[in-house]
């Protein structure tokens, strides 16, 4: 009888061992491999995103009702503001219009090649990473409406990150704030190029050397290259520069452009052959 | 039956913690239910159905959060195994014990997230955030003994009324002898 409750607590303990020394090698395996959703996955991300996207419904709802109504409150000052910055901005428009037209005639006695922007498509967010590690969120477009992994995904403030996986319905994007992020930028004013991480709250700006100028207060947007993000997309403003620390590389944080805090819906930019990674 | 009502549970916790909690402002904190719920599930449950619920949790997390596929089932699956093997030699089934519990294996997941994620993505800035650590730790002490009870009361309910189903084929006492 103790033999065999000895060899049973053995076989246990190899079970054990055994289905951790597996796990570990699934690890390292998936990680190193593809990171591609299999289908099992895409099920779970359709069973449960729809799940979300009603939850989103319902809470959405309820904040649009508070809204409203505090909204109300100041409307009639803000009315009238508004009605001054719309005289304003015809104005303005009346220019760019004009500049728009030169613009064209300019560019037909260059011959120049017609460069149409993608399209784009709008998205909601219906869940955020629940880890306070990673900076992802689930949106409520996926493969059927065309997109893809490695789409960018913006804002009309600037870049907010990725698209890593889809399922039919809904996909991942990968934020720009999280560290596993990176961007080819460059400062605007200066051309120094560089590259942009996440940084959790932030990003910060790395490779550019402690001879390049760059003040605070620049403004970094996407450099091209690479083919992920369009050319000029506005990435953040330069809030720190430190040049005093070791190594040839300055140390430069940045404010982000887009306010990912108050993230609801941003636009997917459907790139043609976007590079998944 | 009862592994369909925790695994049911779990999601449906997932989902208000991926939707409902995020509207709740950042200083005021958000709890980290699932995690709770694996705590939970550790404590509660035997080796094997526990373990299986975990490896699904794990595998479900990563779908929704970060970019390494098979990182949560690793450290969700070495938790609950720590919480067996802890549970089977202290007596944390006194609620009082139940909070310490909580904070260390809250602690031990979160490190192992930070040292994984170093390892195998050395080129990300993974910035250890204490601050925001030690308010995650703080909620989960409060909310643990309510959110344990709640669980506790919900699955013993579950347990006796699927035991009073009539429908449900009850096993004789001797398993091996056929009557």
């Amino acid at each position: 009888m103790r033999k065999k409750n000895k060899r049973a607590r053995q076989i246990r303990l190899f079970l054990f061992f055994g289905l951790l020394l597996t796990l570990f090698i699934i690890l390292i395996v998936s990680t190193v491999g593809r990171q591609e959703f299999n289908a099992p996955h895409k099920l779970a991300l359709e069973i449960i995103g729809t799940a979300q996207y009603g939850m989103t419904r319902v809470t959405g709802s309820f904040k649009n009702g508070w809204r409203n109504y505090t909204a109300l409150i100041n409307v009639r000052a803000e009315n009238a503001r508004l009605r001054e910055e719309l005289q304003k901005h015809k104005a303005v428009n009346n220019e760019y219009r004009e500049a728009v037209a030169t613009n064209v005639r300019l560019a037909k006695l260059l011959e120049m090649k017609e460069t149409l922007p993608s399209p784009t498509l709008t998205a909601e967010i219906i869940g955020m990473d629940p880890s306070q590690w990673f900076k992802t969120i689930i949106i409520d477009r996926g493969s059927s409406d065309g997109v893809q992994a490695g789409m960018p995904a913006v804002t009309v403030e600037g870049v907010v990150g990725q698209v890593t996986n889809t399922s039919p319905h809904f996909a991942k994007i990968l934020l720009a704030t999280d560290p596993n992020s990176a961007l080819d930028a460059l400062v605007q004013e200066t051309r120094v190029q560089g590259i942009v991480k996440g940084g959790g709250a932030g990003f910060h700006m790395e490779y550019v050397l402690k001879n390049n100028e760059v003040a605070k207060g620049d403004k970094i947007v996407t450099s091209g290259i690479g083919g992920v993000f369009p050319k000029g997309v506005p990435i953040g403003t330069v809030s720190k520069v430190e040049k005093s620390g070791r190594g040839m590389f300055q140390e430069i944080e940045i404010e982000p452009a887009a306010d990912f805090s108050q993230l609801e819906y941003l636009i997917i930019v459907m790139k043609k052959d976007p590079l998944a990674k | 039956m009862v592994l369909s009502f925790l695994f049911l549970s779990g999601t449906i916790l997932l989902i208000l913690q991926t939707t409902l909690l995020h509207a709740l402002p950042e200083w005021f904190g958000r709890p980290n239910l699932l995690f709770l719920f694996i705590v939970f599930l550790g404590t509660y449950l035997d080796i094997y159905k526990g373990a299986v619920l975990a490896l699904l949790f794990g595998l479900i997390m990563d779908i929704f959060s970060g970019v390494f596929l098979g990182l949560h089932p690793v450290i969700y699956l070495v938790l609950f195994f720590v919480l067996q093997v802890v549970s089977r030699h202290l007596a944390i089934n006194e609620s009082i014990h139940q909070i310490p519990l909580v904070a260390l294996s809250y602690l031990f997941t979160a490190s192992s997230i930070f040292v994984f994620t170093s390892i195998l993505s050395p080129e990300s800035r993974l910035y250890w955030a204490w601050g925001n650590e030690i308010l995650q730790v703080l909620i989960l002490a409060v909310i643990c003994i309510p959110f344990f009870n709640f669980f506790h009361w919900l699955t013993t309910v579950f347990d006796s009324r699927n035991s009073n189903n009539p429908f449900r084929r009850h096993k004789t006492g001797n398993r091996y002898r056929m009557q």
